[in-house]
């Protein structure tokens, strides 16, 4: 087997999930293209599966593949905690089924190599599931930098929430995989969740941020206009950023 | 010990020169032994705002290949006498100059001297980062406009990773902020950035505010230091610098548009 021309093995990947609300299809477009036309190259060939987990049975897989693909998404295939029937049927219509990594028919066969205790979210709240196919949750330590971060430097939090006790000037980058902490005025860029963390937030005391970004979804500054240049909070709502007042 | 103070910007344009200039004269004249240094090899200007262009002999390189030793190069000041510069090279480039060899110098400077001002070129080079790299102190040289303001901050970045200080971790150069060109007027009417507002984005102590004048230029072209010129506002300006700069606290002036009265308007005065 050593010399054998390929090998299997499994990975873990951070892939984007597509939450239904309907089944109708008029609808899903009419919202597909609202949320593709906000960033059109950002989608362009990424992988996608489609959560079905928040629609009933009656969904018609084929039509929602090929909508998906009209968009030039990769589809990969649905996931969501579903009858085990359900699932049967979509593999016999010829579509793969991805067990999301903490879903609860992973969780149970996966006890061992869960080794976060945030992690493991109570089974009785699965529609509290999180959009990662990666489930690895970490806690995170902080990384404290005290003073300003000035224009041209770059700082990154790896693994860690990143605390600035001071400004971030434009032209500067703060980058970490879990929070962000700003005590001073965010006029650079900040990257929150720089590993795919979800529920990464950006919090600063005054808000002219150039850029932010929570797990690859980002705004510039004109979208932050209802909290700009004021203590402010940025985080994820499914895919959206929202900005909420801090104080 | 001598203190090594660098005079530098980012942004070229801004009044680093014409700073370093004023700043050496007047802390001479306080009775302080000062050196000026040119670090901007290749487009030596020091000398000329200095009136001494006509006396340069030996430069700046030729003291660190050697050539020449630092009497033979070193100018003194014809109006004080404590004070002497050291030209840049005109035909050289700023490759010349290396981080031992300009420790050198500058030991053999902090020696005779109380002050050493380093007039640093524009950019973030080799020689930019040549100027800043022995420094004590720094003053900060910015135009109340934001390309101005977003360069000095980006030296301000570099001043604190980047110096000997830095790289020993030794107590971090101290920053000074001195902000030139401000025009109160233009403030008012929001074409300009205000002292506050600078003060906000570099979040550095502030050693000066020297106005906009048509006293600058003049002193320039005439080769006499506008500090010399103790009727303008800009040379009263660059004497609180040096008040500060001893340790005094100076009430910060000319940071209010003047009013004009009804005749000196009529009159155009």
């Amino acid at each position: 087997m050593a010399d054998a021309s390929i090998e299997f093995k499994g990975s873990s990947f951070t892939l984007s999930v597509l939450h239904l609300k309907t089944t109708t299809l008029a609808d899903l477009r009419e919202d597909l293209i609202k949320k593709v036309a906000q960033a059109p190259d950002f989608f362009y060939l990424v992988p996608i599966v489609v959560d079905i987990e928040r629609v009933d049975s009656s969904i018609d897989y084929q039509s929602v593949k090929l909508l998906v693909e009209e968009f030039k998404f990769t589809f990969v295939g649905f996931t969501g905690s579903v009858a085990k029937e359900q699932k049967k049927l979509i593999r016999e219509l010829g579509f793969s089924f991805v067990n999301s990594a903490n879903s609860p028919a992973n969780n149970t066969a996966k006890v061992d190599t869960s080794t976060k205790p945030v992690a493991a979210k109570p089974l009785a709240e699965p529609k509290n599931k999180q959009a990662e196919f990666v489930p690895k949750l970490e806690l995170y330590t902080d990384k404290i930098h005290r003073g300003q971060i000035r224009s041209g430097q770059q700082i990154y939090a790896k693994g860690q929430n990143l605390v600035v006790i001071g400004s971030v000037s434009a032209g500067a980058e703060v980058i970490a995989d879990g929070n962000i902490h700003v005590y001073g005025s965010l006029r650079g860029r900040a990257i929150a969740g720089a590993k795919g963390h979800h529920q990464a937030q950006i919090y600063c005391q005054n808000l002219e941020a150039e850029l932010v970004s929570i797990n690859g979804n980002y705004w510039l500054s004109e979208s932050m206009e209802q909290h700009w240049s004021s203590p402010a909070y940025i985080h994820l709502s499914d895919t959206e950023l929202v900005s909420s007042k801090l104080i | 010990m001598a203190r090594i103070i660098v005079v530098t910007s980012g942004k070229g344009g801004v009044g680093k020169t014409t700073s370093s200039a004023a700043i050496g004269i007047g802390l001479a004249l306080k009775g302080h032994k000062v050196v000026l240094i040119d670090f901007d090899i290749g487009l030596r200007n020091l000398d000329l705002i200095m009136g001494c262009e006509r006396r340069v002999v030996y430069d700046f390189v030729n003291v660190i290949n050697g050539e020449a030793t630092l009497n033979q190069a070193l100018i003194k000041d014809k109006r004080v006498s404590s004070l002497s510069i050291l030209p840049a090279s005109q035909t050289r480039d700023k490759d010349a100059l290396n981080k031992e060899n300009v420790g050198k110098v500058l030991d053999d400077l902090g020696e005779r001297f109380d002050y050493i001002i380093c007039d640093s070129p524009a950019g973030i080079e080799a020689g930019a980062m040549m100027a800043l790299y022995y420094a004590d102190e720094a003053i900060v040289t910015t135009n109340p406009e934001v390309s101005s303001v977003r360069d000095s901050d980006r030296i301000l970045g570099m001043l604190a990773s980047r110096s000997r200080r830095a790289e020993l971790g030794l107590d971090p150069i101290k920053e000074h902020l001195l902000l030139t060109r401000y025009s109160p007027k233009r403030v008012e009417e929001g074409e300009m950035l205000s002292v506050e507002d600078v003060e906000d984005i570099l979040a550095i102590p502030l050693l000066g505010v020297i106005p906009e004048s048509q006293a600058v230029l003049k002193a320039s072209n005439a080769g006499e230091p506008v500090i010399l010129d103790t009727e303008s506002d800009a040379g009263k300006a660059y004497q609180d610098v040096i008040d500060r700069l001893l340790g005094e606290t100076v009430e910060f002036r000319f940071l209010v548009a003047e009013k004009k009265g009804i005749l000196s308007r009529l009159f155009g005065g």
